[in-house]
């Protein structure tokens, strides 16, 4: 294909600058290698009255840097094939070439509005490998900043749905009441997006008085703010006619495309890894799991926004139940492990972040896998939108939330 | 025939020199091939002489004869002079430009929630005249590469960039913009995105806090005031003249 940079080269050997002989990034819809696949083969045979359109990898609603072809007839799409890539920056590997400690940082950025479960999946990988036993406060701010983050996650979400749907106003709003979670995590943990808090064997700081004082002033009002933020949409006609029945995924073809998280609850299966495999202090904590039957998008909408309220609740226990102690555990400096294979899985805000991790005995990984939720996800856009109108494929990506950084890795 | 002198071609042989006609109004068609005015260009020059091959020394001039042949006539967006000339209208027309800056609608990963935070309420970019994001390069003037390019987007980008028209500018928001950053080391990303794209304001950070952005913008602005009809030549590293 000659969107890639296997025409570039350099005028001389000192000059960095990256010339190219060809026109760059144009899109033929079909790629000039024969079909590798079945499903290749099939999809990009045009039959009669189809044709290809090329959507992103720039596309305001893309959420990213996907690129989706759409097979089309009429108005309506036929097929759908994601072009995946535009953002790999092989995280995995080099996870492999940097210590325990540095591939936390290294992971950070996947899912960068939800930074914290990234870092949450390798660190319970670790701690399982070495034994480690997290001290309990340590468990509790885990919990506790998890979701506040999952919690500005949702919100971001919210907005999005809307811009893609066209409109504006409800973004606004959304990042109105992220900017102050994510400033309050700031003050926790010193950077608003890509935390870098979790460490192997607890967290990097302890609670201090500027989170608290912020935490406490937000959560006095989250709960009447965000009833006021949901307001604006789900009493919207317009928005729930269009969404309402948009993109039914019913429960066996959720389960036979492995989602995980509020999709699959959309979808009347009640599967949250907190419960389902419970980790850190979650069997301890009371809260529900919102499911919903209908599986469309509205579904998809609704449980995430029933969700946000369950956070709420378990922050307020948390806060309730904060126990004193140490938030680290004595680990000496440089870990190596023995040799052996950890997994762990966390219920993010988009489904289950799971991280394999196999030691041979040095202080780095040997290998690491890295399970992303949108990835699976993304999966299911090409079963929801067959059939649909092509203004319709942003809304049922946008309910579906991929987020390309931990699609591509 | 062959002795008529003239043919359509050619300049006339005795055009009139500006003395001679200045009181004379000639009626159209007097002359077969109406003299074109050039007016010599002043306006245009070198701001930084060095910046034509990148600072090298005068054993690389060869990369001169290089744009001037067809071979790299596609990167002419991007590298070495510019398409355009500036005239004396655009050293009015740039106090507009620099004060209402449309920057193009295009995120590539982390920074670009940040991005999407400095538009938005909190940190609003519009008070500063730097708001309506546009879909379309077309109709934007600030590239902001907010987020790791890799080598696989690297094309679509640079295709983005071409598409803009001049005058442009681009900021590199990121530390994996500006250098690579936290995946410098990766094997396919791009360390840094001035190796393929001229740069005008880098913002580090990872990622900026949006107030970093905002600040860069102004950066920004105050670079084009300074570059009010002078439009220098695109070229590898930090174009900031000195005092911006």
């Amino acid at each position: 294909m000659s969107a890639d940079l296997t025409t570039a080269r350099h005028a001389s050997s000192d000059d960095p600058r990256v010339m190219l002989e060809e026109a760059v990034g144009v899109f033929a819809p079909i790629p000039p290698y024969p079909p590798r696949t079945e499903r290749e083969a099939e999809f990009y045979t045009l039959g009669d009255g189809e044709m290809f359109i090329n959507m992103g990898p720039q596309h305001p609603s893309t959420h990213g840097v996907l690129r989706v072809v759409l097979k089309i007839e009429g108005e309506r799409v036929v097929d759908l094939d994601p072009v995946l890539g535009y953002l790999h920056r092989g995280v995995e590997k080099l996870c492999e070439n940097a210590d325990y400690h540095h591939t936390i940082a290294y992971t950070d950025p996947l899912e960068y509005v939800s930074a914290l479960f990234n870092e949450w999946a390798p660190v319970m990988a670790f701690e399982k490998l070495m034994d480690v036993e997290v001290p309990r406060r340590a468990e509790y701010i885990r919990v506790l900043s998890g979701e506040l983050n999952r919690i500005a996650s949702h919100a971001l979400f919210m907005g999005w749905m809307a811009l893609d749907l066209g409109g504006l106003t409800p973004i606004l709003w959304s990042f109105i009441e992220r900017d102050e979670i994510v400033d309050m995590l700031a003050s926790l943990t010193g950077q608003r997006m890509l935390f870098n808090y979790f460490r192997i064997g607890g967290v990097n700081g302890d609670l201090n008085h500027e989170f608290m004082s912020r935490l406490g002033a937000w959560m006095s009002k989250a709960t009447s703010q965000i009833e006021a933020n949901q307001a604006l949409l789900n009493e919207n006609e317009i928005f729930v006619r269009r969404m309402r029945g948009l993109g039914t995924l019913d429960r066996e073809a959720a389960f036979r495309l492995c989602m995980t998280g509020p999709n699959i609850r959309a979808s009347g299966v009640p599967l949250d890894m907190r419960r389902a495999h419970p980790y850190s202090v979650y069997p301890d904590l009371e809260f529900d799991i919102p499911t919903r039957q209908e599986g469309d998008c509205l579904a998809r909408y609704l449980v995430r926004l029933d969700e946000v309220k369950q956070s709420i609740r378990i922050i307020d226990q948390c806060l309730h139940d904060m126990p004193d102690g140490p938030i680290m555990a004595k680990l000496p400096r440089l870990m190596r492990p023995r040799p052996g294979r950890a997994y762990a899985a966390v219920e993010g805000p988009r489904g289950q972040y799971a991280t394999y991790a196999i030691s041979d005995g040095t202080d780095q990984p040997f290998r690491m896998r890295i399970h992303d939720p949108s990835f699976v996800h993304l999966q299911a856009v090409g079963l929801l939108t067959s059939g649909n109108l092509i203004a319709d494929t942003m809304a049922i990506m946008a309910s579906l939330d991929p987020i390309m950084g931990g699609v591509d890795k | 025939m062959a002795l008529t002198p003239d043919r359509p071609g050619d300049p006339p042989a005795a055009a009139p020199t500006p003395d001679e006609g200045s009181s004379a109004i000639e009626p159209a068609g007097a002359h077969d091939l109406i003299v074109p005015i050039v007016v010599p260009n002043t306006m245009w020059a070198s701001v930084d002489p060095l910046a034509y091959v990148g600072g090298r020394a005068d054993e690389n001039t060869h990369l001169r004869q290089l744009e001037a042949s067809d071979l790299l006539r596609k990167d002419d967006a991007r590298w070495g002079a510019l398409d355009v000339i500036p005239t004396k209208a655009d050293y009015v027309l740039d106090l507009i430009r620099a004060n209402s800056l449309w920057p193009l609608l295009s995120g590539l990963a982390c920074c670009a929630i940040e991005m999407m935070s400095a538009a938005t309420s909190k940190n609003d970019m519009d008070r500063w005249g730097m708001f309506p994001f546009r879909a379309s390069p077309r109709q934007a003037d600030v590239l902001i590469v907010a987020g790791t390019l890799t080598t696989k987007m690297a094309g679509p980008l640079i295709r983005l960039w071409e598409q803009m028209p001049e005058p442009k500018w681009c900021v590199a928001m990121g530390d994996c913009t500006c250098s690579g950053g936290r995946y410098k080391r990766s094997y396919s990303t791009i360390q840094g995105i001035d190796r393929v794209m001229p740069v005008d304001v880098y913002v580090p950070g990872c990622p900026p806090r949006p107030e970093g952005l905002i600040y860069g913008m102004m950066k920004l602005q105050q670079l084009v005031l300074e570059r009010r009809g002078h439009w220098p030549e695109r070229a590898v590293g930090p174009t900031v003249p000195d005092g911006v």
